[in-house]
């Protein structure tokens, strides 16, 4: 029978002389990217974030016009200049813009929007065009291009998003290294993995990828574990599930993992309904926990090289509805927080409120991708052009 | 026909077979074997789900915004219900090719939608039109209410366009990425505007929305309707070699053989009929090639049809049997976006593999399994404090280990491998299965099916 020739000749050809070295040498030989200490966090707010509620132009008339119920009264706001405030939640967040660690890039979206939350989000994950379907995430392309271990993104979860998946490579969803690590060290995995050789045969054979798959999963999680064993926060995180996140980020990056692309979210933003309480409890757990995760990454001497972005797959309507609450809406503003940016504060002027296409939706000012390519060029070092597929023009805040 | 061949195509056209039902096919040759899979998938056995909350609703009914919500919910909830009556049909199929193909389409055709009365019509569409003319399937599909949603065609009017359907068509469905020109789709949207349905899902053209000027469509001149845009694609040789190519690496392997593909291409060409197609490549000599055989990497449902072909198992809570194909990646009746889950390779990460190789524990043998709080859009924000970000659960089910003792009762656990398993084996999988070979056949069964090995077929 041929498969008994081939079990054959696969035990004749390893012999023992292709006998796999330990797993955390092969990969640390063998990885050619060059490290880059850089890191970058990014946030998704889930459900779509009120952005004008968010970033509030407290002097424009049409804002209190068409917002009559859930508008945020100016002596409330917390002013970042005159004519503009955060949202009152936002008070943790406004402390590090007042120490100029924060950008707020306004009116981001890209042409011909989707207002579904899985479309629009599957374009802010793919860096797609609205029109064109990708089946691999911007952060899964950069780790293809830079043949990158699975742990070089993580994303704090039981399973993984497209953003972090490529043609070749795929990041790791992982909430705790300590339990994904004895769950692969489990005598069925050990007994499949140790030493298994890695026959030429098998390496084409869609097995010899299995198999692969595994040993990178079974040596980013010995490498998570072993080098962030030791290493625990002693800060207080708010106790919930953002909270928990961050901390694991902060665990992560404060241990010198060299993990680049860390990826987290809140859920809950898709406020059609009574939105004024739930934003606000939204938006207050949001500030605290970056505060507070800031506050950790600069006592360990880490914030200068960590970028934290934040986005959500899209703003609301400027006209509120009739449950007060908002329904989907375009273009939002996005978070850029770090050490040295080179344009903190406002990035650029806020949504024209009277120009508004004919949903009664923003136009929007700036593509999502240049905010990526920003990133990509400037501190992640590679040609945006290779991750997105196209070109595109960088911005000024770092 | 081979024993060995006969296991390789019922791992490709189902979800394997059962030492029982293969012990009568032996003697028959692969012609008649294949002729009666084809008779066995004659007839159409639709999906049913309850909707009568949806019939005889009064306009001022629907205009309450109240009930309105409520119908909202309680249709979603029913998608949800729909996603395990497909999946236990999967199970227990009657028409097993059909129902392969039905799953075969659902990641070509590619649609969701949260209106049940109409996702039930669209998935059944897919299963009555799975072996048929791809003709009459296209224009069907262009007709459904949910495809007219998802792809925007509805919004589809003379006096404002919308492109989608018709780029989509071509890209995804038709011809693949490079076959047409910017020009084509947006004159080929002429055609399809006006498209419309009314609220049970049937299909209504609303003549004062469509444009019925004269378009210019891939080098043809007319005054073209949707349907005789389908046919001018249809024309086009490169259609039947785009679908052909699907179906060879969905039936066949990965890595497509351009002389078995023109093969293919030329038996479909012009007339579209699948059935024909798929009965050349289950007839020809190469689909039993050696290197077709134990190579192609199972999708999740697959993953999970296979393992209830071999012990049946049942989930007792329908959340938790979509807890699972969240897990692995694949959940029926909601696929990522329009270009359909990314297959072979795609389906594995260094997460999803973990999942796999603990699956039989989990389903068959109590073992535990994470998954993570974090929450989707329309979360409540209410427990944000109590959520966890990685939470222990066992799936409850009802396993039929008497029905797995019955039908392999005559086989040795050795045999029970290369009944099970069409992969080559690793030295180290070898040895496991060494150390467990005096144990139970119910413990040795879960070991191969805890195996690398077994995610191929």
């Amino acid at each position: 029978m041929k498969r008994r020739n081939f079990i054959k000749r696969t035990s004749l050809a390893t012999g023992g002389l292709f006998l796999a070295p330990q797993f955390l040498k092969a990969f640390e030989s063998n990885n050619p990217s060059v490290f880059n200490e850089k890191k970058v966090v990014i946030i998704q707010l889930k459900g779509g974030n009120d952005g004008l509620n968010t970033v509030v132009p407290f002097r424009n008339d049409l804002y209190y016009q068409n917002r009559e119920q859930i508008a945020i009264t100016k002596n409330s706001l917390l002013s970042l200049n005159d004519e503009v405030g955060f949202h009152p939640s936002l008070k943790p967040l406004k402390k590090l813009y007042d120490k100029g660690h924060v950008s707020i890039i306004n009116n981001v979206g890209y042409p011909n929007p989707n207002r579904s939350h899985f479309r629009s989000t599957d374009i802010w994950q793919t860096a797609s065009n609205s029109n064109e379907f990708l089946q691999t995430g911007w952060i899964g392309r950069y780790l293809d291009i830079t043949k990158a271990k699975p742990y070089k993104a993580i994303e704090v979860d039981e399973n993984l998003s497209l953003m972090l998946k490529g043609d070749l490579q795929n990041g790791l969803a992982i909430t705790n290294p300590k339990l994904f690590y004895k769950l692969l060290k489990q005598p069925f995995f050990n007994g499949l993995l140790d030493n298994y050789s890695s026959d030429a045969h098998l390496n084409e054979h869609n097995l010899g990828y299995l198999y692969n798959t595994m040993i990178d999963a079974k040596s980013s999680a010995e490498y998570i574990y072993e080098k962030s064993k030791t290493k625990a926060s002693t800060i207080d995180y708010p106790k919930n599930i953002f909270g928990k996140q961050l901390k694991t980020i902060s665990e992560f990056i404060t241990s010198g993992l060299e993990t680049q692309v860390y990826y987290a979210a809140l859920s809950g933003f898709d406020t059609h309904a009574n939105q004024k309480n739930r934003q606000a409890k939204l938006l207050e757990l949001y500030a605290e926990s970056m505060e507070v995760f800031v506050n950790d990454l600069q006592k360990n001497n880490a914030f200068e090289d960590t970028l934290i972005l934040t986005f959500s797959e899209f703003g609301r309507r400027v006209k509120q509805n009739g449950s007060n609450g908002t329904d989907h809406g375009t273009a939002n503003n996005v978070f850029v927080i770090g050490k040295d940016l080179k344009k903190a504060g406002l990035y650029n002027s806020l949504p024209n409120l009277q120009n508004l296409d004919t949903n009664g939706d923003l136009k929007f000012s700036i593509d999502f991708r240049e905010v990526y390519a920003t990133i990509l060029d400037k501190w992640l070092h590679i040609e945006n052009s290779k991750v997105l597929n196209n070109k595109f023009s960088t911005l000024g805040f770092i | 026909m081979k024993t060995e061949h006969i296991l390789h195509l019922y791992n490709r056209i189902g979800f394997g077979i059962t030492p029982k039902e293969l012990k009568k096919l032996t003697s028959r040759t692969r012609n008649e074997i294949i002729s009666s899979l084809f008779f066995q998938s004659k007839d159409y056995t639709p999906l049913h789900i309850d909707t009568s909350f949806l019939s005889n609703l009064s306009k001022a009914q629907l205009k309450n915004k109240k009930k309105r919500k409520e119908l909202i919910k309680l249709s979603r909830k029913k998608v949800k219900d729909l996603n395990n009556i497909w999946l236990n049909r999967i199970f227990n199929p009657n028409e097993l090719l059909r129902e392969k193909m039905t799953l075969f389409w659902a990641n070509h055709f590619v649609c969701k939608d949260n209106n049940i009365l109409h996702l039930l019509q669209y998935n059944n569409t897919l299963r009555k039109h799975a072996l048929g003319s791809f003709s009459d399937f296209t224009k069907t599909i262009s007709k459904e209410a949910s495809m007219l949603k998802y792809l925007n065609n509805k919004q589809n009017k003379k006096n404002s366009p919308n492109e989608n359907f018709a780029r989509e068509l071509m890209e995804l469905f038709t011809l693949g990425q490079g076959n047409y020109t910017e020009k084509d789709i947006q004159e080929s949207a002429k055609a399809f505007t006006g498209y419309n349905h009314d609220f049970k899902g049937d299909f209504k053209l609303r003549e004062k929305h469509h444009d019925a000027s004269e378009k210019s469509f891939l080098n043809k001149q007319g005054n073209f309707n949707g349907d005789d845009i389908i046919d001018i694609i249809l024309s086009q040789k490169q259609c039947a070699k785009f679908i052909s190519e699907k179906v060879y690496k969905y039936f066949v392997n990965d890595v497509v053989n351009e002389q078995h593909l023109n093969e293919m291409t030329t038996i479909f060409y012009p007339n579209y009929n699948i059935e024909k197609l798929l009965k050349h490549v289950f007839l020809s000599d190469w689909f039993y090639d050696e290197n077709n055989i134990g190579n192609k990497i199972k999708s999740p449902i697959e993953l999970l049809a296979g393992i209830h072909k071999t012990v049946p198992f049942s989930f007792n809570k329908k959340k938790q049997g979509i807890l699972i194909q969240k897990l692995l990646g694949q959940i029926l009746l909601s696929p990522p976006n329009v270009a359909g889950w990314k297959q072979g390779k795609g389906w594995i990460d260094s997460n999803t593999i973990v999942t796999r190789l603990r699956l039989p524990s989990v389903l068959l043998n109590n073992a535990e399994i994470n998954y993570s709080e974090k929450g989707d859009f329309k979360d409540e924000i209410k427990n944000f404090n109590q959520k966890k970000l990685r939470k222990k659960a066992f799936i409850k089910t009802s396993t039929q280990w008497t029905v797995f003792e019955r039908n392999y009762n005559l086989l040795k656990n050795e045999e029970l491998v290369t009944h099970i398993i069409t992969s080559p084996l690793s030295k180290n999988a070898e040895n496991i299965l060494k150390t467990y070979s005096t144990s139970s056949k119910k413990d040795y069964c879960i070991q191969i099916l805890s195996l690398p090995e077994y995610q191929l077929c």
